[in-house]
């Protein structure tokens, strides 16, 4: 009987892995940035926040990496006050509300830093752009250097802990002053002894930062006027880039199927392909090489994945031509990731 | 020393239009059940017996060819599938078709395509429309071609359509302001052998 599909046998073929899957945040799978970029018309119409750029406004291929900005609980550094939204938006105290209640407990107004006992009423925060973060980024992996002497590095204490905290936003990890230069991280100053900057939260890619200890120990200048917009996302922005180094890793988990085909030594050996046999006239259907008569053999290029309907789902290239005949074997792995 | 080469071949797969359409539906139809393989890239003419250095050399143009990457389109890959048969056979299954190219006219009698494949024999066609603008497919069950509401939404919804008839469809043009072409591929369930054919139909002037 002549059958061109064969049917997997699920318990010994098809076999499900997931793999964690690692790379570079920034474009082209890039491990850090040096140099950062934003759109100049920016600032004035969002006001809370600066996308940054991998490269110049005039290069038609940058790519927004991240969005750096301030938030204030009660709308400080931005038009607009409590009473009427008229003569502004208060975007300020929206995107505070919003990070409030994206990244905190419900019922938890105000961030609290493991420095400060007291809530901090104003924040800056880092947001990866998702399609450079994809699912989200890797603990332990990121720095990111303020000011032009570098004085101060970001990191997150992940590697000082194996019990993360875990809240409505997923792990929660100190960011700490240090380095991860050499590989390790290497903590200037723990979150224990009053050295936390904020809260690093991989699972969403965002990076809060407390506003009241960058400007002492970072110099980003917060001036927090009334009904006034002070540009104060650009004092974070103006850090960064004389910082000139963000390194940062993302994480994906990759679900894989691996189908194994196998081709037995009797199956796979006579082909359709039109050169394998005449077409026309009384010889039609004969071998064009006389010696595949009684030893036939195929070059397998392709392999096919089916459902049951006979409509193919995927399909896989072997990088060269391998032979198959009443005397070979193959077992060729197929994998298809999700 | 040498050591046996014990390894498998490890290829990626990609997922095909049809493949990421039905992963899309999320209705379980995206379930792989089964694998073939295909060797559409190969000229078996190559195949040279009359090399100098032997029998071990008769594949070798073939061997060392690099081959294209996989396409997408379910309809430009695994078009010439390999097979199953007796050791002894002498002759390769050939697909046969009543209609050869033809041209379709809307509001104009169905057309029957009829598939038989002889020197092995397949008991079912797959009868695959690359285009749904073009035409319906009519299923003929014991004679009878019956195209039902559902089966009809699912032409018009998809981008191609799909049929499988132990014999015979029937097409029926669909009308167009402007005239189309598309390739219907009639593929033999157990065989594999494969026959593709182009279908045009003519813009409807009353449109």
């Amino acid at each position: 009987m002549a059958d061109a599909y064969k049917n997997f046998t699920v318990d010994t073929d098809v076999v499900t892995d997931r793999t964690i899957v690692s790379s570079g945040i920034f474009s082209s799978g890039a491990g850090s940035l040096t140099a950062f970029y934003t759109a100049s018309t920016q600032g004035a119409s969002s006001a809370s926040f600066l996308n940054v750029y991998d490269k110049v406004q005039t290069d038609s291929t940058r790519e927004v990496q991240f969005a750096c900005g301030y938030a204030n609980y009660g709308g400080s550094g931005s038009i607009g006050n409590t009473t009427k939204t008229v003569a502004g938006n208060r975007e300020t105290a929206g995107m505070y509300r919003q990070f409030a209640n994206v990244l905190l407990p419900p019922y938890t107004d105000k961030f609290t830093f493991n420095s400060f006992s007291s809530a901090s009423e104003d924040i800056f925060f880092i947001v990866m752009n998702r399609a450079r973060m994809r699912e989200k980024m890797d603990p332990g992996n990121w720095e990111l250097a303020l000011t032009a002497t570098k004085k101060m590095r970001l990191i997150d204490d992940s590697g000082a802990t194996t019990t993360p905290t875990v809240n409505e936003a997923g792990r929660v990890f100190n960011i700490v002053s240090g380095s991860i230069a050499s590989g390790t991280a290497d903590t200037f100053r723990t979150a224990a002894a009053g050295g936390a900057l904020g809260n690093f939260y991989p699972d969403l890619g965002i990076i809060i930062l407390d506003a009241a200890h960058l400007q002492t120990t970072a110099s980003v200048t917060t001036t927090r006027s009334t009904n006034t917009f002070d540009d104060t996302p650009s004092q974070l922005f103006k850090q960064i880039a004389a910082g000139a180094y963000f390194a940062a890793r993302r994480e994906e988990e990759v679900t894989s199927t691996m189908y194994f085909c196998r081709a037995t030594n009797k199956e796979f050996n006579f082909s359709n392909n039109p050169t394998f046999a005449t077409k026309s006239g009384n010889t039609e259907g004969v071998f064009t090489q006389t010696t595949f008569e009684g030893a036939p053999k195929t070059y397998m290029t392709q392999v096919g994945l089916y459902n049951s309907k006979s409509e193919l789902l995927a399909v896989a290239k072997l990088s060269k031509p391998v032979l198959k005949s009443f005397s070979r074997e193959a077992v060729i792995k197929v994998k298809l990731d999700f | 020393m040498g050591f046996l080469d014990n390894t498998s071949i490890t290829v990626d797969a990609i997922l095909t239009k049809k493949g990421r359409e039905l992963l899309a539906r999320g209705d379980g139809s995206f379930n792989v059940t089964k694998f073939s393989l295909a060797d559409d890239e190969i000229d078996y003419n190559l195949w040279d017996t009359a090399h100098p250095n032997g029998s071990n050399y008769y594949g070798a143009v073939i061997e060392n060819m690099p081959v294209l990457e996989a396409f997408t389109d379910q309809n430009q890959v695994m078009r010439y599938k390999l097979i199953t048969l007796n050791k002894n056979t002498t002759r390769m299954p050939i697909l046969y078709l009543s209609l050869q190219n033809t041209e379709l006219t809307y509001g104009g009698p169905e057309v029957p395509i009829a598939a038989q494949s002889t020197n092995a024999g397949d008991t079912s066609f797959t009868f695959e429309l690359n285009d749904t603008d073009v035409a319906y497919i009519i299923p003929v069950v014991n004679g009878t071609a019956v195209l039902t509401g559902a089966a009809q939404t699912k032409q018009d919804d998809e981008r191609t359509a799909v049929v499988v008839s132990p014999k015979e469809i029937r097409l029926q043009a669909k009308q167009l302001r402007v005239g189309k072409s598309a390739r219907l591929t009639v593929i033999g369930n157990q065989t594999g052998v494969t026959k593709s054919i182009t279908l045009t139909t003519l813009a409807d002037p009353n449109f």
